[in-house]
């Protein structure tokens, strides 16, 4: 299974997939294609660190999506 | 009379303790962290390597290498002006500021500035907010 998660204001919410079942790919790629649209920065987990990634990629096994970055 | 003054006295003693007691438990409750909180602390710490866990563990921060200039910074627990521009030394030298553009909280914050640092360091820069620290 393939968790994408969100930051929010509960912490964090988490969307798991099965990346063999295709509904739930597409599913998985349009909401990275809508957090990503709406300013989110994806990034997946990798032995070297954290990669930031700008396309869907549905055998990723985990994906964090964190809102737009700005002066504090 | 000196007998029933003695018993009063340690009778208010007792309920002074008490009120302590009771207070010093009301405080620890309101500064228990919320499930929220925890939420996020546990996100950081899945995605911290692990010197900086340990480190963060140990001291309430951990530092991160800028992707671009190499430079080090230390991200203190908090949500905001947290985070430290170290020297060659590892003594602090510049403050910078940028957070994510949503309510979330320490954990959550945390991690994408561990992110943006060492993934585009001057991306992060180009928004951040430089200020005096507080040291």
């Amino acid at each position: 299974m393939a968790t994408q998660i969100v930051m929010d204001h509960n912490g964090d919410t988490r969307h798991t997939f099965d990346a063999a079942d295709a509904k739930a790919v597409l599913k998985a790629e349009r909401r990275f294609r809508e957090l990503t649209g709406a300013g989110y920065t994806a990034a997946t987990r990798t032995a070297v660190g954290p990669v930031v990634t700008r396309t869907f990629d549905p055998t990723a096994k985990e994906t964090l999506f964190y809102p737009r970055l700005v002066g504090g | 009379m000196v007998k029933q003054l003695r018993i009063a006295n340690v009778q208010i003693a007792r309920l002074f303790a008490g009120c302590l007691r009771w207070a010093r438990e009301f405080y620890d409750w309101c500064q228990r962290p919320g499930t929220t909180e925890l939420r996020g602390r546990r996100l950081l710490r899945e995605w911290l390597s692990s010197e900086q866990l340990a480190q963060y563990d140990a001291h309430n921060y951990f530092e991160v290498t800028g992707c671009y200039t190499g430079r080090r910074y230390r991200i203190n627990h908090g949500v905001g002006m947290n985070i430290y521009e170290l020297d060659r030394a590892g003594r602090p030298q510049a403050g910078w500021c940028f957070v994510p553009n949503a309510e979330l909280v320490a954990g959550d914050v945390m991690l994408a500035q561990k992110i943006a640092l060492e993934t585009d360091e001057l991306g992060a820069l180009a928004v951040a907010k430089n200020f005096t620290m507080r040291i």
